[in-house]
């Protein structure tokens, strides 16, 4: 294997050649090398280090060294029940707002999609919600949700209904975040739709219409297995993005009224930062890392987007 | 024949007034923060609410960006995004190519690719804890590099794949033919692959921006003082537990959603393969 010659050795054309050789040689892992050495540090080492965490007992006192605490910190996952609260609001939240932003957006493309082809401009103004900093769409909500100058409660007295306390009702708390994040969301799953419906092949339609398939068995026989692909990766995407929920509830309801609102995410930050238990936390983020990973390997290999 | 025709005109009445109603429920609540971003208090905290700024001020971007430090916040979020973005596109430009022209034994180009993508599938709050600890270990917490460096944990990942969709809807045959002619490998991609793939390398980079100048969670935890909070930072700083300051958040919100906006219309072509990592090409 050719090494790079030492600068004083040769002229630097030689050098150059020489160091070219071996660059291209190697080139198909000298390009990939770099950007596999900076992500190992930023996930490897975190992950090596959150299970170091969770299996100790940390003290805020520096002087005082840390202590093997075993499984201690994942027994607690048992009996906290905190933790259960946060994992039942990560869930509720999930199935919801993601079925509500999968109905409404795969219904709206069907709906508007031989519409809409051309108007690039106003799909681009429906699709604006998406890219919004979520703190902005945090705020903005909560001056809709206002309970007292909202404009919220002011359509609802506008047509004769019950004014609401919105995110701050414990009934309605996770309504109003679920309300928030379909304002926000649907807009992906209406544009990954689209695409999909964009690119269906036209012949298996006129076929089906030649054998007088209706509407709706086309929609089920034909319109739905073509977008299975990408279907499956709105969902994907879509499911791991709720199940990391923070920001709106940090800023609209700080995970009240009553924990009713408290997802893992905002559970971790607080049991990290403001119960200063950072091997807890760890552990709960072993918990929430697992999870994530296991289904989403079991899902791209379920719905068979390896390739 | 009129049957058919008359539906078809149905069909499209419905389909022009849902297009309108979705317009309206998105646009509204954008429309809304900056109506509020240029009331006056008092028109703020009517009721019944005031549905347009009658008395217009620009008090609160007064108080925002001018007494408050919210111009320094804005600088901050996009020093970070830039670095963290050119960063990432340099890298990821690399490796996306890699593994969208070159042969690895085995089954190493689809572990690599899979192992790249599930990095940018890992919750922030799951990485917050050691990479705090890291920073405050290099004395680094409460500093613009910390947070770029963390941003790069997902902007990486998402500039190689997303490069690796773009070079692999490049003919390889151009690269071929500069071989042929005496170039090497890596001239045939700085030389023919790069300039074409600019197109995706700016979409890349704008969606690159975009994540980051939106990110909360990280900043949250890794910021301390104005010296390196983000925009969405000094926004929530301003919701206390007491009183929300509404005029000067939604000045700042609204200004904070101005360049994306911007952006969205820049890459509106690239917006499906963005946002699905370039497993959809729109």
């Amino acid at each position: 294997m050719a090494t790079p010659v030492p600068m004083t050795l040769s002229g630097p054309a030689a050098l150059g050649s020489a160091w070219e050789r071996w660059s291209e040689r190697h080139l198909r892992v000298l390009m990939i090398a770099p950007a596999m050495a900076i992500l190992l540090a930023l996930t490897i080492f975190p992950s090596i280090y959150m299970f170091v965490a969770a299996v100790t007992r940390i003290s805020p006192n520096p002087d005082i060294p840390w202590e093997f605490a075993g499984a201690d910190n994942f027994l607690r996952l048992f009996t906290d029940e905190q933790f259960h609260v946060g994992l039942l609001n990560t869930l509720i939240f999930t199935v919801c707002a993601v079925t509500v932003e999968f109905l409404l957006g795969l219904g709206l493309a069907l709906l508007l999609d031989r519409h809409i082809r051309r108007l690039n401009f106003l799909k681009t103004l429906l699709m604006l919600p998406m890219m919004l900093p979520p703190i902005a769409v945090a705020i903005t909500w909560k001056l809709i949700y206002e309970p007292q100058f909202g404009i919220l409660n002011e359509i609802m007295f506008q047509l004769g209904l019950p004014l609401q306390a919105w995110a701050g009702d414990a009934n309605l708390a996770m309504f109003s975040i679920v309300v928030a994040d379909v304002w926000q969301w649907t807009p992906f799953v209406f544009l990954l739709m689209l695409a999909g419906l964009s690119s269906l092949p036209a012949e298996p339609y006129e076929a089906a219409a030649l054998d007088g398939a209706s509407a709706w068995r086309q929609f089920w026989d034909l319109t739905l297995p073509f977008l299975k692909p990408v279907i499956a990766i709105a969902l994907l995407l879509r499911i791991m993005d709720a199940m990391r929920l923070f920001d709106l509830v940090f800023v609209l309801t700080g995970g009240g009224p009553a924990d009713r609102t408290k997802t893992l995410s905002l559970y971790i930050y607080q049991v990290a930062y403001r119960f200063a238990d950072p091997s807890y936390a760890a552990a709960i983020s072993l918990f929430v890392l697992f999870v994530t990973v296991a289904f989403s390997s079991w899902f791209i290999k379920r719905m068979r987007l390896a390739n | 024949m009129t049957r058919s025709r008359t539906s078809r005109i149905v069909q499209r009445g419905v389909a022009y007034a849902t297009i309108a109603l979705a317009l309206v429920l998105t646009l509204f609540p954008v429309y809304w923060i900056a109506a509020n971003s240029f009331k006056l208090d008092i028109d703020i905290f009517a009721v019944p609410p005031e549905w347009f700024p009658f008395n217009p001020t620009l008090k609160h971007y007064d108080a925002a960006f001018v007494q408050r430090p919210f111009l320094q916040y804005a600088l901050n979020s996009f020093i970070i995004a830039v670095a963290s973005t050119l960063v990432s596109l340099v890298f990821g430009t690399l490796a996306g190519y890699a593994l969208a022209r070159f042969q690895y034994p085995g089954q190493w180009r689809y572990q690599i690719s899979f192992w790249i993508l599930s990095t940018r599938m890992m919750p922030p709050i799951v990485t917050i804890i050691p990479l705090y600890i890291a920073f405050n270990y290099l004395d680094m917490l409460n500093t613009k590099p910390a947070v770029a460096i963390a941003y790069t944990a997902f902007n990486l990942p998402f500039a190689t794949w997303m490069m690796k969709s773009y070079f692999q809807d490049l003919p390889v045959e151009l690269e071929e033919a500069a071989i042929v002619d005496g170039d090497t490998r890596w001239g045939a991609f700085l030389r023919v692959a790069l300039p074409l793939a600019r197109p995706g390398l700016a979409a890349t980079a704008i969606f690159c921006l975009i994540v980051s100048w939106n990110e909360f969670l990280l900043a949250l935890v890794l910021t301390l003082t104005t010296q390196s909070q983000t925009l969405p930072i000094g926004i929530a700083g301003r919701v206390t537990q007491y009183t929300t300051y509404w005029g000067e958040i939604s000045a700042a919100g609204f200004m904070a959603c101005i360049p994306i906006m911007i952006f969205a219309f820049i890459v509106q072509k690239h917006l499906v393969r963005g946002l699905s990592f370039g497993a959809v090409k729109g």
